[in-house]
C-alpha cells in the first residue's frame, strides 16, 4: 500500500518541471526572519495560484506542515516529518531527515499567514464548492497570503456561480486603495455590505487620506449605513445576553418554583441536582460514546430525559429519607437539605473527582451564527434559552391542565382540605419533589455547554434562584419568568456601564429594595397560605 | 408575636448554619492526621480540594506527597522519614490561616506548602511571621512583598509577566500596540495591571492605548465582556492583545465565550497569566490555539527531567488512585515539587529542622527542576530563580513552548513600574 503511494507520488513528481523552483519556494520558510517567512507563505500561495492543480496540491501540502509544525529546517533541505519517516519538502519524497533538525517557530503570525494561504490553496484544490465558499468567507478576514493575481486565477478558475460572485465581491474589496477612484468606491460599498466594526475601522482608514470628492461622499454614506447597523445589533447584543442570562437563572429557579413555592421546603440542595443532571448528561455521553459512536452528536437531547429522572430519583430519596419528617418545620429543611448538598458533593468528589468533565461539543452548541453588524447569536445560549422556554411551558401546562397539576395546587394552597377532598397529599409531595428536581435535572443538560461542571457547580446557582423565587413572588411561575427576565436585563445593561462588580450590587440592592416596598414579589398568590 | 418567634428562630438556625459551616469545612483530625512514627517529620499542606479553587488546587496535595515518597525512598530527610500532613481549606480565604496556625502548633510541622491566590497567601502571612515558620509559595505573584517567612518558589511579574508582554510588543509577537486588561476582582490582578500600565507609561504608551475591566471571582457570564472585547479591537490603533487575569473556573468560561463569538487568536490572542494546561481539560481547544501563558514551567518543556517527574507523577496518580489526571502537569506542581526537595536540600545542609537555620542554608542548595533549569534561591531574599516560557495553546489542550529564557533571570521582588 505504501509501496504503491510511493509509486504514484514519484510518478508525478518526477514529471513535474518546476522541482528547482519548488526547493527554492520551500526554503523561503526556512528563511531566518519573520517577515521573509511570511513572504515565502505569499509566494507559495501564488505559485499553487498560478501554477496548476499539481502545484496548488504540492502547496498545500507544506503549508499543512507549517500549520501542523512538522515543517524541519536542515542545511541540505527542507523536510516535512522527523527522522526515518520524513519526507523531502520540495519532492514529497521520502528522505530520511537530519536529527534534531528544528522548524520555524509557529508564532500567531506565521499561524495567520499559513492560515491564509490554506485557504488561497483550498480555492483551487478543492471539489466542493460549499469549502470554496467558505474558504473566500475566510479570506475576506484574513488576507496575509492574498493578492489580486491570486483571485483573478480564482476566478477564472470558479466553475461555481456562488463562489464566483463571492470572489467578485473579495476581488472588490481588495481595491480599497486603488488607482481608480470608481475601484474605490466599489470597495467601500463591498466592504459596507457586512456591517461589522471591524470593516468600518477598514473604511474609516481608507478615507483619511481620500481627496477624491465622489470617494468622499460615497465613503461617509457608506459610514453612516454601516453606524446605523451597528447601532441596532448592538440592541440586539444586549438584549440576547439579558435573554440567555435569563434563561439561566429561570432554569436553576423553575425547580425551585416548585419545591420552595408551592411546597414551602427550602430547598439548598437544589443546585447540586443541578450537577447531578449535568453528570447524568456527561454518563450519557459516554454511553453513547461507547454504544453508537455516530450518534454521539445527539447525546444532550439523549441526557435530557435521562437527567431528569437521574435528578427526580435523588430527589424522591431525599424527600423519602429526610423531607418526609419535616414538612410542617420548613426552617428544619433548610439545614436538612444543605446537609444533603455537602453530601452529593463530597460524593461526586470522592467517586468522580474535582476536575471539570469533558464534553463533547456538537455542532449545534458549538459557535455562532452572526446576524447583524457584531451581533452573533452563540448557539450554546440559544440552546439553554430553548430548553428554558420548552421546560417552562411543560410545568405551565402540567399544573394548569393535569390532575395531577391540580392536585399539586389543591395541596399548596390547603393541604387539611385537599387531604379532605379526597387527594393523596403525601403522594402529591412526592410527585412534586420528583417534578422540581428533575426539572434541576434537565437545567444540568442545558447548562453543560455553558458551564465548567464540577461537583461545585451548584453553589453557584443557588442565592440567583432563590433571588429569583423570592423576587418572583413565592409560588408564582409566571413570577419566576418576569423576575430572571428583570434580573438579566438589567445585570447586562449596568455591566458595561458600572463594571461587572458593581453590576451585582446594583441588582442585588435593588431586589432588597423591591422586597422591601413589596415583601410577597412580582407576584403575590392569591388565597389563604 | 409569631413573627418575632419565627424570626428569633430563623436567627439561631442561621448561627447554626454558620457553625456547621465552619465545621463541615475543617478536616476531621482523626481521619487525616495517623498516628505514625513519633520520629517522623512532617510537612503540612494548606491546598483546598473544594470551592472555586479545587480543580486547579486540590492536585498540589498529592505532589507533595509524591516528593516525600522520593524523599523517603533515598531514606528520608536526616534519617528521618517525612510525613505529610492534607487540609482542605476550602477555597475560603481566612481558613488558611486557622488551619495554618493549626498545622504549625498543634501538629508542629516543619515546613507549610500552600495557597494559590495572593490573597489566600496574604491571610497566612501574619501566621507564618508570628509563629516563625516556613511557607513554600508555589504561584507566580504580584510581588511586593519580601517575607523571610515564605519562599517564593515561583516568579515576581519582573520575570514571568513582563518577558511575555514584551514579546507581544515584539516582532514575532505581533507587534501588539493596545491592551485590554480583564481580572478577576483581587490583589493579584490589580497589582499586575497597575505594574504594566506604569511599565506601558515608561514606554511612551498613552492610556487610550488600554483599558481595564474587572469581574468578581467566580465569575461565568462573560458574554458582555467579550462583546466588549471585540469592539476594543476592531477599533483603530493597531493590534490589540487581552491581558486575562481571571482565576479559577473563570478561565475556561471566559474562553467558551470567547470561541463561541467567533474570535481567533491570530486576531485577537490572549495572554491568560493564570491559565493552565488544567484549565482546558473540558474544552475543545481547537478554535483557541495561538492564545498565550507564561509560566517557569510547561509541560512541553524538553529533556530528561522532566520526562521522569512526568513518569513519576503519572505512577502516583495510577498507584493512589487520586482524582487527578495523570497525564497533565502544570507549573504549580513542578513548583511544589521543586519546593519539597529545595527544602530538603535545605535541612540537609543545614543538619536541622529548625526554620532560621534551615533558611540560612537555603541559598547555598541548587536543584535541577523538571523545567531543565538549575534553579536556587536569591542570597539576598527568599526569591527562588526560575526560567521563564511562553506556551502556546495547541488542538490538544496542552501549551508548546514558543519562547523560553536562556538562563534564570534575577527575580525583582519590587516592581519599578509600581508608583509611576
Amino acid at each position: 500500500m505504501t509501496l504503491l503511494r510511493l509509486l504514484v507520488l514519484l510518478a508525478v513528481f518526477a514529471a513535474s518541471p518546476a522541482v528547482a523552483d519548488r526547493a527554492a519556494l520551500s526554503a523561503g520558510l526556512c528563511a531566518p526572519s519573520l517577515g521573509d517567512q511570511i513572504a515565502a507563505l505569499g509566494a507559495l500561495a501564488e505559485a499553487g495560484a498560478t501554477g496548476g492543480a499539481e502545484d496548488a496540491r504540492w502547496a498545500q501540502a507544506i503549508v499543512a506542515a507549517v500549520e501542523g509544525r512538522n515543517l524541519r529546517c536542515a542545511t541540505d533541505g527542507v523536510f516535512i516529518g522527523e527522522g526515518e519517516a520524513a519526507l523531502d519538502a520540495a519532492t514529497l519524497a521520502p528522505r530520511p531527515a537530519p536529527a534534531k533538525a528544528a522548524g520555524p517557530p509557529v508564532n500567531n503570525r506565521l499561524r495567520a499567514a499559513a492560515a491564509s494561504a490554506a485557504a488561497v490553496l483550498k480555492l483551487f484544490t478543492d471539489f466542493n464548492p460549499a469549502v470554496r465558499a467558505a474558504a473566500v468567507g475566510a479570506l475576506e478576514r484574513r488576507r496575509e497570503a492574498l493578492n489580486l493575481t491570486i483571485v483573478d486565477a480564482a476566478l477564472a478558475n470558479e466553475p461555481d456561480a456562488g463562489v464566483a460572485a463571492a470572489l467578485e465581491a473579495l476581488r472588490a474589496r481588495l481595491l480599497l486603495a486603488d488607482a481608480e477612484p470608481a475601484n474605490r468606491i466599489a470597495a467601500i460599498e463591498a466592504v459596507a455590505a457586512n456591517a461589522t466594526l471591524r470593516n468600518r475601522t477598514l473604511i474609516a482608514e481608507a478615507l483619511a487620506g481620500e481627496t477624491d470628492v465622489a470617494v468622499q461622499a460615497a465613503g461617509a454614506a457608506a459610514l453612516a449605513q454601516v453606524d446605523r447597523s451597528l447601532a441596532l445589533g448592538r440592541v440586539l447584543a444586549t438584549l440576547y445576553s439579558g435573554l440567555s442570562y435569563a434563561s439561566v437563572l429561570l432554569l436553576a429557579a423553575l425547580g425551585l418554583a416548585i419545591i420552595f413555592g408551592l411546597m414551602g421546603v427550602i430547598n439548598l440542595a437544589q443546585g447540586e441536582f443541578i450537577m447531578i443532571g449535568a453528570y447524568a448528561a456527561w454518563f450519557v455521553q459516554n454511553a453513547i460514546r461507547t454504544v453508537a459512536p455516530g450518534l454521539l452528536d445527539w447525546y444532550l437531547l439523549a441526557a435530557l430525559p435521562v437527567s431528569f429522572l437521574a435528578a427526580a430519583l435523588v430527589g424522591l430519596v431525599m424527600e423519602a429519607l429526610v423531607l418526609r419528617r419535616l414538612y410542617d418545620r420548613p426552617l428544619m429543611t433548610l439545614l436538612a437539605t444543605w446537609a444533603v448538598s455537602l453530601l452529593l458533593i463530597n460524593l461526586v468528589r470522592v467517586t468522580i473527582g474535582t476536575q471539570n468533565l469533558e464534553f463533547h461539543q456538537p455542532f449545534y452548541v458549538t459557535g455562532g451564527v452572526p446576524i447583524l453588524g457584531d451581533f452573533i447569536v452563540t448557539l450554546n445560549r440559544l440552546f439553554a434559552i430553548v430548553v428554558a422556554v420548552a421546560a417552562f411551558f411543560g410545568v405551565v401546562a402540567l399544573l394548569r391542565f393535569t390532575t395531577f397539576g391540580m392536585n399539586v395546587r389543591a395541596v399548596a394552597q390547603n393541604r387539611a382540605m385537599a387531604g379532605a377532598a379526597g387527594i393523596d397529599a403525601r403522594r402529591t409531595d412526592r410527585l412534586a419533589i420528583a417534578l422540581g428536581s428533575g426539572l434541576a435535572g434537565l437545567a444540568g443538560v442545558a447548562l453543560a455547554p455553558l458551564y465548567n461542571v464540577n461537583p461545585n457547580m451548584g453553589a453557584g446557582f443557588i442565592v440567583d434562584s432563590f433571588m429569583v423565587v423570592v423576587l418572583g413572588g413565592v409560588g408564582s411561575l409566571a413570577g419566576a419568568v418576569v423576575a430572571s427576565f428583570g434580573i438579566g436585563q438589567i445585570n447586562v445593561v449596568m455591566e458595561p456601564i458600572y463594571g461587572a462588580v458593581a453590576a451585582k450590587v446594583v441588582v442585588l440592592l435593588l431586589v432588597i429594595a423591591f422586597i422591601q416596598r413589596r415583601p410577597e414579589g412580582l407576584f403575590a398568590p392569591k388565597g389563604r397560605r | 408575636m409569631s413573627l418575632r418567634i419565627s424570626r428569633r428562630r430563623l436567627l439561631r438556625t442561621a448561627g447554626a448554619t454558620a457553625i456547621g459551616a465552619a465545621a463541615a469545612s475543617f478536616p476531621v483530625p482523626g481521619l487525616i492526621r495517623s498516628a505514625r512514627a513519633a520520629d517522623a517529620v512532617k510537612l503540612g499542606c494548606l491546598f483546598s480540594s473544594s470551592g472555586a479553587m479545587a480543580n486547579v488546587e486540590g492536585r498540589l496535595t498529592s505532589v507533595v506527597r509524591m516528593a516525600a515518597e522520593e524523599l523517603n525512598a533515598a531514606g528520608g530527610v536526616l534519617g528521618r522519614t517525612v510525613e505529610v500532613i492534607g487540609t482542605d481549606p476550602a477555597s475560603d480565604w481566612p481558613l488558611y490561616a486557622q488551619l495554618g496556625r493549626q498545622l504549625i502548633q498543634q501538629d508542629e510541622v516543619a515546613a507549610l506548602f500552600g495557597c494559590w491566590t495572593s490573597v489566600s497567601r496574604k491571610s497566612v502571612l501574619p501566621v507564618v511571621e508570628q509563629e516563625d515558620a516556613l511557607l513554600y509559595y508555589p504561584l507566580h505573584f504580584e510581588g511586593e512583598e519580601n517575607s523571610q517567612n515564605v519562599v517564593y518558589l515561583n516568579s515576581p511579574p519582573s520575570s514571568s509577566v513582563l518577558p511575555a508582554v514584551e514579546y507581544l510588543m515584539g516582532e514575532e509577537g505581533g507587534g501588539a500596540t493596545r491592551f485590554f486588561m480583564l481580572g478577576s476582582d483581587y490583589v493579584w490582578p490589580r497589582t499586575i495591571n497597575q505594574q504594566l500600565k506604569g511599565y506601558w507609561s515608561k514606554q511612551g504608551i498613552e492610556a487610550e492605548a488600554w483599558r481595564e475591566e474587572y469581574v468578581p471571582v467566580g465569575h461565568s457570564n462573560f458574554q458582555t465582556l467579550v462583546n466588549q472585547i471585540r469592539e476594543f479591537a476592531d477599533q483603530p490603533g493597531g493590534q490589540p492583545v487581552v491581558i486575562l487575569t481571571v482565576v479559577g473556573n473563570s478561565i475556561p468560561d471566559f474562553f467558551r465565550e470567547f470561541a463561541n463569538q467567533g474570535i481567533s487568536a491570530l486576531d485577537v490572542p490572549v495572554l491568560g497569566l493564570d491559565a493552565l494546561e488544567a484549565d482546558f481539560e473540558g474544552l475543545d481547544t481547537a478554535p483557541l490555539v495561538g492564545h498565550l501563558n507564561c509560566w517557569a514551567y510547561l509541560q512541553t518543556a524538553s529533556g530528561p527531567r522532566n520526562e521522569a517527574f512526568l513518569a513519576a507523577w503519572a505512577k502516583h496518580v495510577a498507584d493512589t488512585g487520586a482524582p487527578y489526571r495523570g497525564d497533565v502537569a502544570i507549573d504549580p506542581m513542578v513548583s511544589v515539587y521543586d519546593g519539597v526537595h529545595l527544602w530538603a536540600l535545605a535541612a540537609e545542609k543545614a543538619g536541622s529542622f529548625d526554620v532560621p537555620e534551615v533558611r540560612a542554608a537555603s541559598p547555598e542548595v541548587s536543584f535541577a527542576c523538571p523545567s531543565g533549569y538549575e534553579i536556587a534561591m536569591m542570597p539576598d531574599s527568599t526569591y527562588v530563580k526560575r526560567g521563564v516560557y511562553i506556551g502556546s495553546l495547541n488542538e490538544t489542550q496542552g501549551f508548546d513552548v514558543l519562547w523560553q529564557s536562556d538562563g534564570t533571570p534575577d527575580p525583582v521582588p519590587f516592581s519599578p513600574f509600581m508608583n509611576s
